[in-house]
């Protein structure tokens, strides 16, 4: 098997490339916030510094951590999904769902050594720059000497190899499992039904969420700037649980809007409508990052200008520590940008991929290239929509209990210019990875993709 | 040999194909699939065509059907030139004139029976006629089975549905790929005798690619094609007759490729 899964490795360059992309970038990450330790133990570093340098290396290395298995997660998952027919005809010749689970960790594996190796330039340089930018903000002392060493080295390989081989588990578990009847049958019945434990696991985040929501707007009330300690998780969590709630919000939203945008769009949007009910449930992998990045850039950094305003209003001077938290938020923000950007845009061309011969089928009944485009933009359009909406609602539940907490009003007087700006980004990256993925796809000959 | 094969001027050409040549590859590479294949059908005719594998059917029907671009020649449907113009305006011309059947069946996973069955239809900018399609449909025995999706039908039924959506526009000239090559055989005389039927009740024009003599029988007359040229044709087949010519086809062209070695 381990011979096959190197070959089978070589021949899908490509396939893999969005999982290396993601693992460099989660493994640069970690690496360079993991360097900080390093630094942090040099020789001659003042205490302060110290603690600065150790708080910002585990709780934004933590977040961090937690996006590399997301994002490798879903990117490997899609992989391995499109490799369904190879993995049913390794079933029919006779290999048992135990070897193929080996084949895919041990590819995975490869993958995550060789983007571990990779990051290690791109992550001393960004630690340096970490360093440099802590100094600069007057967080650090300057004159402390960067090192990249142990800590680096071993967390940062170490958090991607686990990350890899934890999500290449999660992927493979899914797909060996079903049977190629089973496949079939969730093809034909449409698959918006979500299963009892992804429904509970959407009730538990939600819940959790509206919790969380209800302590910071009353126990942390008065409290000041600690009320970010429970604000701040509130709208992942939500985000989360939305996000697991897709299917059911992607199948209610769509039938409610299928007239109104039927009558619009023609068939294109007819197509587009029928394809978003029957295909609820994979379509949720789309939007899943969608929410995630609208919920949390909007929760976030609302939150951040309610704070700055609130100080502000009390005449206080943000202190060192506040100062470090908002570096910590934006930080957050940042990684995160490029994270959901990484899995957008993975999941819509495998998407798009996935949905070569369907485009090809249409157009050999007679839809024309031009038609084909506008499914794919009614699609993003209604994924736009749904995520950014979703997203928002996930938002208000960080921005309506800390300004309450902060302010005691339960809308914050900032416009909505930071909100529009992430809605306008949302959009770009979704609209523009969906039309790229789907122009390609035009190109090929119908006759010659269908039969592919 | 009947009339089929010359050029006439009538009214009553479904389909024409003049010089039609198709080469793939670029220089040094290439391949001649057509090599100058004149041919004429007259409506409500059912004409099969044959040949060894390599001759070039599958070409002849993707460029007499407007699913790819002749290098070279004429194609005229109904009396009316293929476009040369862009992808979309190839596209509204088959739209328009020509049904296509497909072996792999080509239905749209996330359509229901009718709804791909009338996809047409709404494509040509028609109100899709349900109860003409369902109608249709009906005489394909499926009228009970009109929510259902693709994937919850057998084989057979599938492709009666894609032989449903080809016939619901009326076009010109039905173009049919191995029609029963992923089929039974039970299913495939079914499917033989749904289009049999479609071209003499109906009065359609069926043109169908095959390598089973037994299906060829089912045609008026039987297209022979060898390395991209004719070779000949048989009216009114016989499954016994075609499968003594197919296998002279044959050798002939294994001959040829050994004196070529």
């Amino acid at each position: 098997m381990f011979g096959l899964a190197l070959r089978s490795l070589r021949h899908r360059a490509g396939g893999f490339l969005a999982t290396f992309v993601s693992m460099v970038f989660g493994a640069a990450m970690v690496m360079a916030f993991a360097s900080l330790l390093d630094t942090a133990m040099g020789d001659g570093v003042p205490s302060t510094s110290r603690t600065s340098l150790v708080t910002m290396a585990t709780v934004v290395g933590g977040w961090g951590l937690i996006m590399v298995v997301f994002s490798v997660t879903s990117t490997l998952t899609l992989v391995v999904r499109q490799r369904g027919d190879e993995m049913a005809l390794l079933k029919q010749v006779g290999a048992t769902p135990m070897q193929i689970g080996r084949m895919i960790v041990v590819e995975t594996a490869v993958v995550a050594l060789a983007a571990g190796l990779a990051a290690i330039l791109p992550a001393a340089l960004a630690g340096r720059g970490l360093l440099s930018l802590l100094v600069s903000s007057k967080r650090v002392d300057g004159g402390i000497h960067f090192a990249f060493g142990p800590y680096a080295l071993g967390i940062g390989l170490g958090v991607t190899f686990t990350a890899a081989i934890t999500a290449a588990v999660i992927a493979v578990r899914g797909t060996v499992r079903t049977r190629a009847a089973e496949s079939l049958r969730n093809a034909a019945t449409g698959d918006a039904r979500m299963s009892r434990k992804r429904k509970a696991a959407a009730v538990f985040f939600l819940v959790l969420g509206a919790s969380l929501a209800v302590t910071t707007a009353t126990a942390m009330r008065g409290k000041g700037s600690d009320a970010m300690q429970t604000a701040g998780q509130t709208s992942i969590w939500v985000s989360i649980g939305l996000a697991l709630a897709g299917p059911v919000l992607i199948g209610r939203v769509t039938a409610a809007l299928a007239r109104p945008l039927e009558r619009m769009g023609g068939v294109p949007a007819y197509l587009t409508v029928q394809y978003v009910r029957r295909r609820a449930g994979r379509l949720a992998g789309t939007l899943m990052p969608i929410i995630l990045f609208t919920g949390i850039a909007t929760g976030t950094l609302y939150m951040q200008s309610i704070e700055n305003a609130a100080t502000a209003a009390s005449g206080a001077v943000a202190t060192a520590d506040e100062k470090t938290i908002e570096t910590l938020n934006f930080t957050v923000i940042g990684m995160l940008v490029v994270f959901s950007a990484i899995m957008l845009i993975n999941t819509l061309v495998a998407a798009m991929t996935y949905r070569q011969s369907e485009s090809a089928r249409q157009r050999l009944v007679g839809v024309t290239p031009g038609q084909v485009l506008r499914t794919v933009i009614v699609e993003g359009v209604i994924l736009t929509l749904l995520g950014v909406v979703s997203g928002a609602v996930a938002g208000l539940f960080t921005i309506v209990p800390y300004s309450i907490a902060r302010t005691g009003h339960a809308l914050p007087d900032i416009g909505a210019g930071t909100y529009l700006a992430v809605v306008a980004a949302a959009a770009v990256l979704t609209l523009g990875t969906g039309v790229g993925a789907a122009l390609r796809t035009i190109r090929v000959p119908a006759v010659e993709a269908v039969t592919r | 040999m009947n009339g089929q094969v010359t050029l006439p001027t009538s009214g009553s050409e479904a389909l024409r194909l003049v010089s039609v040549r198709k080469v793939y590859g670029t220089d040094g590479t290439q391949v001649t699939a057509l090599d100058g294949v004149s041919l004429s059908l007259r409506k409500g005719t059912f004409t099969a065509v044959m040949g060894p594998s390599g001759s070039g059917k599958s070409t002849l029907l993707q460029c007499a059907a407007g699913l790819d671009r002749p290098t070279g020649g004429k194609v005229f449907v109904d009396g009316a030139e293929m476009s040369g113009g862009s992808e979309t305006e190839l596209t509204k011309f088959r739209r328009r004139r020509i049904g296509f059947i497909f072996q792999q069946f080509n239905l749209l996973p996330t359509l229901d029976v009718l709804q791909n069955a009338t996809l047409p239809l709404r494509l040509a900018g028609r109100k899709a006629d349900r109860r003409y399609a369902r109608d249709v449909l009906t005489r394909m025995g499926l009228g009970d089975r009109l929510r259902h999706l693709p994937a919850e039908l057998s084989g057979g039924q599938q492709q009666r549905v894609a032989i449903a959506r080809a016939l619901v526009t009326n076009p010109s000239v039905i173009f049919a790929d191995e029609p029963t090559g992923a089929l039974d055989t039970r299913s495939a005389r079914e499917v033989l005798g749904l289009l049999m039927r479609a071209v003499h009740e109906h009065g359609q024009t069926v043109v169908m690619v095959t390598h089973d003599p037994v299906a060829a029988s089912y045609a008026d007359s039987v297209v022979f094609l060898a390395d991209g040229r004719l070779a000949g044709e048989l009216d009114r087949p016989t499954a016994e007759a075609v499968a003594e010519r197919m296998t002279h086809l044959g050798d002939r062209t294994a001959r040829r490729d050994e004196t070529e070695v």
